[in-house]
C-alpha cells in the first residue's frame, strides 16, 4: 500500500536503530515524550520501543483524546442524553468512557438513545432524518477532529437544521504541553511531535518548546520507520548540540498547517478561559466552544448541564500516566481490576490510551538493562 | 484513501481506502483536490494530500 508498506521496511527499521544506538552517549539515560496516542499505539503494535537501547526510554504524553477528558464532562453528556427526545451522538470510544455513575453505552443500555458515529456529518444526517428530536453530537478530540466538527456545524447553519446541536469538548494540544514542561516531576530530552495534530496546525506552534524550554521537537508520522526516524533526528539534534522544531512527516505536514482548516476553526471556534483535563486539572486557554456566531448549535445552552467537577476513582493512576509520571503496568489496578473490557481509567478504553496499548500488546512489565 | 470521483462543488468526493471499501468524505479543506490523490482522513474530513516528494525523502 503506498504511503505505507514502505516505512515498514524490518531492515530499513534495523538501520535506523542502529543509527540511533550510535548517536548515544553509553552513560547517558534519554527520555523522549511522544505526545500523540497514535504514536504510542504504533511504537507497541510494532514494537519500536524493543528497537531501541535501554537507555532511551520512551514516555507517554497526553495527546489521547478519550483519556483527558474528566469524568464530569462524561456525567454531563449522559444528563443530556437522558433528556426526553434526544438523540445522542458520539465516537465509539467515548461511549465506554466511565462517568461517576456509568459509561454512556450503559446509559444507552437504560434506555437513553446513544448512538455511535464515525463522523460529526453522520450526526448531521440523523437529525436531517429526525426532524422531530433533538440531536446531540458529543464532539471530542484535538485539532485534528475539531475542523471536522467545524465543517459540519458551517453545513448545519447553511442548512437551517435546527434540530442538531454540539456539545464541545474539543481541547488543543500546546497549553498541555506547556503544563508538562512547567511540572517539576518530568525531565524529558525531547519531543516526538502530534503528527496528524501538525496537519492541520502545523509545526510552527511547537517553537516555544525549544525557544523556552530548550528541547528538540521532531513533528513524527505514524509508522514505524516515522517513528523511529523522528528518534534519530531528536537525538542527532542533542549530539550536535542544536535545539529545533524538525518535520520528519513531510509528506503529511506543511510547516504552516491547513490555512482553511484553521479559518474555518476560527471563524466557528473560541477559547474557552478554562478547561478540565483529566490528570492535568484545570488549564487555562485549553478548551474550545462554540463562538458567538454559532451559539445556537451550542447543547450546553439548549440544555440543562450539571458541569460539576468529579475526582477519579482513587484507585485509577490514569493522571500520572498522562503526565508520563509512571507507566501503565505501575499502576495499582492495571491489568487486574482495570482492562479493556471494564475499564476504569480513560487511559485503558481507547486504542490510543496507553494502558489499553501496553495491556493491548502484552507490555505487563518492564525490566531493561542500560547498553 | 484514494479520491475515486470528485463531487461537482469539490466539497464532497468519493474515496476508497486500501480495501476497496467506499466512504464520502469532505474535501473541502484541501487546496486542489483531484481525482486519484490520496488524502488522509479524519472524522470524514480529509485534512490533508500526502506528498509523494515529502514521502521519497
Amino acid at each position: 500500500m503506498r504511503f505505507v508498506d514502505e516505512f515498514r521496511d524490518a531492515a530499513l527499521g534495523r538501520a535506523v536503530a542502529a543509527e540511533i544506538l550510535s548517536l548515544l552517549e553509553p552513560e547517558r539515560r534519554y527520555k523522549v515524550m511522544e505526545v500523540c496516542g497514535g504514536h504510542t499505539h504504533s511504537i507497541y503494535k510494532y514494537g519500536v520501543d524493543d528497537l531501541l537501547p535501554a537507555n532511551v526510554e520512551l514516555v507517554h504524553g497526553p495527546g489521547c483524546p478519550v483519556c483527558v477528558i474528566p469524568m464530569g464532562r462524561v456525567d454531563d453528556g449522559i444528563v443530556v442524553a437522558r433528556e426526553e427526545g434526544v438523540i445522542f451522538t458520539c465516537f465509539g470510544d467515548m461511549m465506554r468512557v466511565p462517568g461517576s455513575e456509568g459509561s454512556l453505552l450503559e446509559a444507552k443500555a437504560a434506555g437513553a438513545d446513544v448512538r455511535m458515529v464515525y463522523s460529526p456529518l453522520d450526526a448531521l444526517r440523523i437529525a436531517r432524518q429526525n426532524p422531530d428530536r433533538e440531536v446531540v453530537f458529543f464532539a471530542i478530540g484535538f485539532e485534528t477532529t475539531a475542523p471536522s466538527t467545524a465543517l459540519t456545524l458551517k453545513r448545519a447553519k447553511a442548512e437551517n437544521v435546527t434540530n442538531f446541536s454540539c456539545m464541545c469538548s474539543h481541547v488543543t494540544i500546546v497549553p498541555p504541553l506547556r503544563a508538562l514542561l512547567e511540572s517539576p516531576d518530568l525531565r524529558l530530552d525531547g519531543f516526538i511531535g502530534p503528527g496528524h495534530v501538525a496537519t492541520v496546525v502545523g509545526a510552527r506552534p511547537f517553537e516555544f518548546i525549544p525557544a523556552d524550554y530548550g528541547k528538540p521537537v521532531v513533528v513524527a508520522g505514524f509508522e514505524p520507520l516515522d517513528i523511529l526516524q523522528s528518534i534519530a533526528m531528536i537525538l542527532q539534534q542533542l549530539e550536535d548540540g542544536r535545539c529545533e522544531v524538525e518535520n520528519q512527516y513531510k509528506r503529511v505536514v506543511p510547516y504552516e498547517g491547513n490555512l482553511r482548516a484553521l479559518e474555518v476553526m476560527g471563524e466557528v471556534f473560541e477559547l474557552r478561559p478554562h478547561f478540565e483535563w483529566r490528570g492535568l486539572g484545570f488549564i487555562s486557554q485549553s478548551g474550545l466552544k462554540l463562538g458567538e456566531a454559532y451559539a445556537e448549535f451550542d447543547a450546553e445552552l439548549r440544555f440543562r448541564v450539571p458541569g460539576v467537577r468529579v475526582a477519579d476513582p482513587k484507585a485509577c493512576q490514569c493522571g500520572e500516566v498522562l503526565k508520563g509520571v509512571i507507566k501503565p503496568w505501575e499502576c495499582k489496578v492495571f491489568g487486574t481490576a482495570c482492562t479493556p473490557e471494564r475499564p476504569i481509567g480513560t487511559c485503558m478504553v481507547s486504542s490510543e490510551g496507553a494502558c489499553a496499548a501496553y495491556y493491548n500488546f502484552g507490555r505487563f512489565a518492564r525490566e531493561r538493562e542500560v547498553v | 484513501m484514494t479520491i475515486v470521483r470528485l463531487g461537482g462543488d469539490h466539497e464532497l468526493a468519493l474515496c476508497a481506502d486500501a480495501d476497496g471499501v467506499r466512504q464520502t468524505v469532505e474535501v473541502g479543506l484541501l487546496d486542489d483536490p483531484t481525482e486519484g490523490a490520496a488524502v488522509l482522513v479524519h472524522a470524514g474530513v480529509a485534512i490533508a494530500a500526502l506528498d509523494q516528494h515529502g514521502a521519497s525523502r
